[in-house]
């Protein structure tokens, strides 16, 4: 779960995190005091690029300027808040990060000397990477204060290094992300910006979360509006491997879904109804292979879907697994043949 | 991994009597898999399809030795669950559980160091080792014993590979879903050191997917110590850049190695047969 930025940097403050003084802005609130940074809240990054960021000078112009980063979508997504900052008299812009080793099961502190929107043109070799235990928070912060070539920051830094930590795993993080991390002037060291995401499978023992999410759904995602051929199937490796066995077959695949291991027959109609709104489908693939699903409640849900959608595309099903003969039977009712894998719907599909 | 691991008797299910533990009981029971006991805290006393059940491992070490564990304890406590098999010495675990926490998993990992313990999953579908034993929810009756070994990261995947190896007439002495989650037990370079130490295993599939960089270093083990041909297959070619496609694993991040068809290059460069789907990858062992 991606959070915005408001809602980043308001748990950056629970663990003491410096970050630059700022107001929630919504339609209709009174006008934040210039001069003053307005951030468009929104999931995506590229926001700054695209013109989601603006530094107010002149009151006058808060009302216009907040207006219109309102009525901006960035990348599909239009926000519905702003963040309101203090204009930082910036020193210098470094980036720092705590994320998760997949291979070594361990925290990581990564850091660079030069932060800001241009960090992803750094070759990876560039950036400093360490373990991040809770025992090492002193030690790394020395070293990253070398690194930096900050040594009269190097208390903050051990301070905000032992800080990260405790916020990362208390907050079940899986990424925590302060670029830049800005040293000011005045020598304050404030997280400028900040991304992070939580772990949703966490949720159970974290009540307070309460975020604005962003629609997207990481189990439907269009692929091609203008595809020819929508998927159905379950497990991320098998939905993947049905839309690439579509694409190998010469065909345009619409959209991935995964219906998961717990899909309901309700669920799986809602599905279609999301097809539908592809204008060029004109053929369905249905890929189960039950471990946990029931290929009997998924024929139950194909039947719905039937009755409920008149101009419903061609089917082409192949379900395997729990309960397969069961529900072989309930689509023989109906006329509906199975196909015995995936090659055979498409071959069916290509040359039938 | 030594081998002996995937053939020791006696196998126990933490977690023995929620639905899925029940329901998973049954079919491994028919299998043949030899279950001996199982545990859920406070049900001591009870029993399962005749299996009986104790309050913990301890408590069943008192009767019997244990080879294996299977646990479908719920995400809040399956943590608690791999640490109880840790702590009692049992050689292989295999969690079934989905949805455990990531820093759970850490913790796991850190305590699975320099244990005697090997640990597949969590968010798996678990070990068949056709006509020998089933431990987890693979649909066995799609597999036939033989001398392919399949490892993969993707539960329904591993059973669309089983089952067109099965069709076209290739036999498997492994099946090993590894888990899609960001941090798991047993990794892919375990799973091959395996495979190139069993005799009776002649050739290995690999099955990965968009997403971390786990296929990369698969690749270069394969290269400096797999002898067996290898044939792979790496799910998520048509997945957009920057998007999440279902279950943690499988994120597509910016960085250009994690892509399918990146990792795909790779792989071919270093000697590996590839396809660009599983229909195409089972065509290739053919």
């Amino acid at each position: 779960m991606n959070l915005l930025e408001y809602e980043a940097k308001g748990i950056l403050r629970e663990f003491n995190i410096p970050t630059p003084n700022g107001i929630i802005y919504r339609s209709g609130d009174a006008f934040p005091k210039a001069p003053i940074v307005l951030k468009s809240q929104v999931h995506t990054g590229g926001r700054g690029k695209a013109g989601g960021v603006v530094v107010v000078r002149d009151q006058q112009e808060v009302e216009h300027v907040s207006r219109d980063i309102l009525r901006l979508e960035i990348k599909g997504e239009k926000p519905q808040t702003l963040l309101a900052e203090e204009v930082l008299d910036i020193a210098h812009e470094y980036y720092l990060s705590v994320l998760i080793d997949r291979s070594s099961a361990q925290i990581e502190l990564v850091a660079h000397r030069e932060g800001g929107i241009e960090v992803e043109s750094h070759d990876a070799s560039e950036f400093l990477r360490k373990p991040l235990t809770s025992a090492n928070a002193n030690e790394l912060g020395e070293t990253l204060a070398e690194y930096y070539d900050l040594p009269s920051q190097t208390f903050a830094l051990q301070e905000l290094v032992a800080n990260l930590y405790t916020c990362f795993t208390k907050s079940d993080a899986i990424l925590l992300e302060i670029n830049p991390l800005v040293v000011t002037r005045d020598e304050r060291l404030v997280a400028g910006d900040c991304k992070m995401t939580l772990d949703t499978d966490a949720s159970y023992r974290h009540p307070e979360w309460q975020f604005e999410q962003s629609a997207a759904d990481a189990n439907f995602v269009t692929l091609n509006q203008h595809g020819t051929v929508a998927t159905i199937a379950n497990g991320a490796g098998l939905a993947m491997a049905t839309v690439d066995a579509v694409t190998e077959a010469g065909l345009t695949p619409a959209n991935f879904l995964d219906i998961g291991g717990g899909a309901s027959v309700e669920g799986i109609v809602a599905s279609f109804q999301k097809i539908m709104e592809f204008p060029k489908v004109n053929a369905i693939i249905i890929n189960i292979f039950g471990g946990i699903v029931r290929c009997d409640d998924v024929a139950t849900a194909i039947l719905a879907a039937k009755q409920q959608f008149h101009h419903l595309p061609q089917l082409y099903v192949r379900l395997s697994g729990n309960r397969s003969s069961e529900a072989t039977e309930l689509l023989a009712k109906e006329q509906l043949a199975l196909y015995p894998d995936l090659p055979a719907c498409l071959a069916e599909l290509v040359h039938g | 991994m030594d081998k002996s691991i995937f053939t020791g008797k006696n196998v126990i299910i933490q977690g023995i009597t929620g639905k899925n533990g029940q329901f998973h009981t049954r079919n491994m029971l028919a299998y043949g898999t030899h279950i001996v006991a199982g545990t859920s805290p406070g049900k001591g006393g009870t029993a399962v399809e005749d299996i009986p059940v104790y309050n913990t491992i301890a408590d069943i070490q008192k009767d019997h030795s244990i080879d294996a564990s299977v646990i479908f304890v719920p995400a809040p406590h399956a943590r608690g669950a791999i640490f109880e098999a840790i702590e009692a010495k049992i050689p292989l675990i295999v969690c079934i559980t989905e949805h455990i926490p990531v820093h759970d998993m850490i913790a796991v990992r850190a305590r699975l160091k320099g244990s005697k313990s090997s640990l597949i999953g969590p968010n798996c579908p678990g070990v068949l080792t056709p006509g020998n034993q089933l431990l987890g929810i693979i649909p066995a009756a799609l597999s036939t014993p033989g001398d392919i070994a399949v490892v993969s990261r993707s539960g329904t995947l591993t059973y669309e590979a089983m089952d067109l190896l099965t069709k076209a007439g290739y036999g498997q002495k492994y099946i090993i879903g590894i888990g899609g989650d960001m941090v798991r037990g047993s990794g892919f370079i375990d799973c091959l050191a395996l495979f190139e130490s069993d005799p009776e295993v002649k050739r290995i599939v690999m099955i990965g997917e968009i997403g971390g960089t786990d296929e990369i270093a698969a690749a270069d083990y394969i290269c400096r110590s797999i002898t067996k041909p290898v044939y792979a297959y790496i799910a998520g070619h048509s997945a957009p850049v920057g998007v999440q496609m279902g279950h943690a694993g499988a994120i597509l991040g910016t960085n250009n190695l994690e892509s399918a068809a990146s990792k795909t290059a790779y792989l071919k460069k270093a000697g590996i047969t590839t396809a660009d789907s599983i229909t195409e990858l089972v065509k290739r062992v053919q």
